[in-house]
């Protein structure tokens, strides 16, 4: 179920109701088992079997971790785990991409085969929670953490609803020892964590769904060809619709987990401040990009071992973050955009590594970082390649004949919440919104809650599902 | 249980956040290491005193909102949606499969009154119209669902049949896929909500309600288009009838009527007209294979064109004159079919906004076109 339905508000609170019932610590974390279960299978009941797959392959892939005696055991029982997820999420999520080019190769070669079509549903999120388990395993691999000693605390780990489908993408070594104690929110935890769920939503319901998506839609999804203010304009709605859909859901989950006494780590941190590449990677998504780093950039070698090697680890890096995200190339050629950027980025800062901005030359190095990402989106967003070069096009302003597309509500929309995300993430860019709540008066905060939840309720939403759960 | 979270000294975070001017370290500051713990924590302040002042004022803020559309005539109602329509879509795989359906657009679910069709008829049809859509991908469907063998009324509004144009096709897919999450959110809101709040419908939505105030300059080459407002009210078996106010509000219908105007006439955008014959043969042809289908197994197929008016039915004429699209249709069906204008008794109303009838009109034609199918086409078993 997603976080921005009826079913989900009514499920919650029965969750929360026995959550807060005077039983031991063990039958409440049945119970957030159970309901995590259930949670997954309101979409598609059979699915939960893959969830079960993985956390038991998981489970017994790091008990043998430990007990083998030869490292090629160890590699052996690593190597089960990884095949496991990986092959799951191959099959499901690459299996049609994959045969589609297999197909279009054998024909390139004069070869006619036409594969049986196939009808793969992609469970949601098998994306998160295999990388979920695989840190699980890859932790107790590279000896950072010894394995659970509870299969039930590991299984709620795997399981726990609020990261389950969409992250954060959580390290066994966060979670698992929150499950060792009994958790209960303080009435403070439960009240900003419910705060912090409404300002999630506001994210996605109102900034998201209803105002963003339908402008980058009428560009992107439409058969007109843009000229440059649709283009840009559809880009940049595009660039604040993902931002807030995303970490709209990383927010809620955090409240969710809040209130029932448990903490999530950041997954944002206002990305659309950054300064350069590497910033822009250490504010977005980031407990993806700090697991490809560990677990794929890291053992690629890094840049331990020359900078060819880490020219190398890093295009490899984004290259596979950007097929995570989806199975077709504009996915991949996104991720090679950024891994060309962070290399760029290296050399300029091997170069000129002494160099330390003034203010306003930060500014501009940040406007062009956003103006660099937004290049990148418009490869995430289209669907195919034809439609990626016609929207670049239109933002170069080279399109001919064009008409306009948009109509001035939805360009000043965009021009104030875009804008909007903009200043605001400036203003946060060395802050966090805890220690901003912290400085405000009372009632500025009961009133921009209630702003807020009243414009969740009166956007009505239509319960689309979050961005990322495709991937 | 041991798990390692202090890999990274506490000098290296520090050196981590001064390097990005980050206010709080997450795993990005912690490059390969377990991850330890995350700390959250609560700003200090009046939590509780925060969330009454936020409770009172969003009760406040609701219940000003609500207020303001209820003065608007606005009374709850159920919403229109693949949900709904889902539900009536299901009754024929539950045992109703030799009922008597109906598919077609807004004429049709606004003008077929169900509960006067069932007074006359014993019983009460399923109605999965769905306005600004062609029945055409319903009718595809039912034809491949062998549940199905009663009888089916398919309503003719010859700019959507015969154009394919499809404002709600998705419902289909919505009824095949609809998870278990999305039926228990539809239950709950046809429980909790829909009989209760006048505000929750699609057209009181806070984006559809700001895009549509008069103060948003207008772009050159780009006016501000009117998109269609409420026309219907929907009970939960989606028994529908055209809102009263279209009829009693003289200023409603004017702007009913002046956004039905926009697309009436002639524009250098309508696509050119081999385009739109090619596109209406292709319409036909897929309903003379989904109807063949239906009649093989049985099913009584009924084509009904209802009325439409004023420039309306000259757009109507103008787009797809009778000879071109309706005459053809029944000749390569086979199927019979009730064209409003060749009865009497189905003529002479006088639709508020040239293309739905009023509820009282819509209760008169319901009951004359019921005589008529029963009168010439389905004629009751003869009693043994």
């Amino acid at each position: 179920m997603v976080f921005n339905s009826l079913t989900f508000a009514a499920f919650f609170a029965l969750v929360l109701v026995v959550h807060n019932l005077p039983l031991p610590w063990t039958w409440r974390k049945v119970n957030l088992l159970l309901a995590s279960y259930l949670f997954y299978s309101a979409w598609n009941p059979p699915f939960v079997i893959l969830l079960w797959i993985s956390t038991v392959v998981d489970w017994y892939a790091a008990q043998g971790l430990v007990k083998a005696r030869r490292e090629s055991a160890r590699h052996a029982w690593m190597l089960l785990s990884v095949i496991a997820n990986l092959g799951m999420l191959g099959y499901f999520k690459y299996g049609t991409f994959l045969l589609d080019n297999f197909a279009a190769l054998l024909h390139a070669a004069g070869i006619a085969y036409q594969p049986v079509p196939s009808d793969i549903v992609l469970p949601v999120g098998i994306s998160f929670y295999t990388f979920a388990t695989l840190s699980y395993t890859l932790d107790v691999y590279l000896r950072r953490a010894l394995p659970a000693e509870n299969f039930l605390d590991y299984a709620l780990f795997v399981t726990f609803f609020p990261h389950l489908v969409a992250g954060p993408i959580m390290r066994p070594t966060e979670l698992v020892p929150q499950f060792e104690q009994p958790r209960r929110a303080s009435a403070d935890q439960l009240r900003f964590g419910l705060a912090l769920m409404t300002l999630g939503l506001f994210n996605k319901v109102v900034l998201a769904d209803s105002f963003l998506a339908p402008v980058a839609e009428h560009v992107y999804d439409a058969q007109a060809i843009p000229g440059a203010l649709d283009a840009w304009a559809a880009t940049l709605a595009f660039s604040g619709q993902i931002f807030c859909d995303f970490a709209g859901y990383s927010t809620t989950a955090i409240g969710a987990a809040l209130c029932l006494g448990f903490a999530m780590p950041d997954n944002f941190r206002f990305p659309y401040a950054a300064v350069g590449f590497s910033d822009f990677w250490r504010r977005w998504h980031i407990t993806l990009s700090s697991w490809l780093r560990d677990y794929l950039y890291i053992p690629l070698g890094g840049n331990r071992h020359g900078p060819h090697r880490t020219y190398f680890a890093l295009m490899g890096t984004m290259l596979l973050g950007g097929l995570w995200h989806g199975a077709n190339w504009t996915f991949v050629v996104w991720g090679g955009l950024h891994g060309a950027y962070l290399a760029a980025e290296r050399v300029l800062r091997s170069r000129f590594g002494h160099y330390r901005p003034g203010p306003l030359t930060l500014l501009a190095l940040g406007l062009l970082t956003w103006v660099l990402v937004n290049v990148t989106w418009v490869f995430f967003r289209a669907k195919t390649f034809d439609k990626a070069w016609i929207v670049l096009r239109g933002m170069a302003g080279t399109n001919v004949d064009t008409k306009p597309i948009l109509e001035s509500f939805y360009l000043i929309s965009v021009a104030v919440i875009v804008g909007g995300i903009l200043l605001a993430h400036w203003f946060m860019r060395a802050r966090t919104l805890e220690g901003v709540v912290a400085r405000a008066h009372p009632a500025a905060i009961s009133a921009v809650w209630a702003l807020l939840a009243f414009a969740i309720v009166a956007a009505q939403g239509s319960g689309a599902a979050f961005i990322y759960f495709q991937f | 249980m041991d798990m390692r979270r202090h890999d990274v000294s506490p000098e290296d975070q520090v050196r981590y956040l001064r390097r990005g001017d980050y206010a709080r370290v997450t795993a990005a500051d912690r490059p390969g290491v377990a991850q330890p713990v995350p700390e959250r924590d609560v700003p200090a302040q009046p939590w509780g005193r925060i969330m009454l002042g936020a409770a009172i004022l969003f009760a406040l803020l609701l219940g000003t909102w609500e207020w303001h559309w209820r003065a608007f005539d606005v009374r709850p109602a159920y919403r229109n949606d693949s949900g709904l329509w889902a539900i009536q879509r299901r009754r024929i795989d539950a045992g109703e499969g030799n009922a008597t359906v109906v598919i077609g657009s807004s004429r049709s679910f606004f003008d077929l009154q169900l509960d006067v069709w069932q007074k006359l008829d014993g019983e009460r049809p399923i109605q999965l119209a769905f306005e600004g859509t062609t029945p055409l991908p319903f009718l595809e469907d039912l034809a491949a669902d062998p549940n199905f063998t009663g009888r089916l009324i398919v309503g003719v509004a010859p700019q959507l049949f015969f154009s394919g144009f499809g404002f709600h096709k998705d419902a289909i897919a919505f009824y095949h896929k609809e998870s278990p999450s999305q039926r228990v959110g539809q239950c709950l809101s046809m429980h909790l909500i829909e009989p209760f709040w006048a505000f929750d419908d699609d057209d009181y939505a806070l984006a559809t309600v700001l895009q549509r105030q008069p103060w948003w300059p207008e772009r050159p080459g780009k006016p501000n288009s009117l998109h269609v407002r409420r026309l219907s009210e929907s009970g939960p078996d989606r028994a529908t009838h055209l809102w009263s106010k279209v009829a009693d509000d003289p200023q409603y219908q004017a702007l009913a009527r002046s956004i039905w105007s926009q697309h009436l006439k002639p524009s250098p955008d309508d696509p050119p007209p081999d385009k739109v014959a090619k596109t209406r043969d292709e319409q036909i042809d897929r309903v003379v294979k989904a109807v063949a289908t239906l009649r093989a197994r049985g099913v009584k197929v009924l084509f009904v064109r209802p009325p439409s008016a004023g420039p309306y039915l000259a757009s109507d004429d103008r787009e797809f004159p009778r000879a071109q699209a309706w005459d053809v249709l029944l000749a390569k069906t086979g199927a019979p079919g009730i064209y409003f204008s060749d009865y009497p008794e189905l003529s002479g109303f006088d639709p508020p906004e040239w293309s739905h009838l009023k509820l009282a009109d819509a209760r008169k034609f319901t009951a004359a076109l019921h005589a008529i199918v029963v009168r010439d086409f389905w004629k009751p078993d003869p009693p043994k």
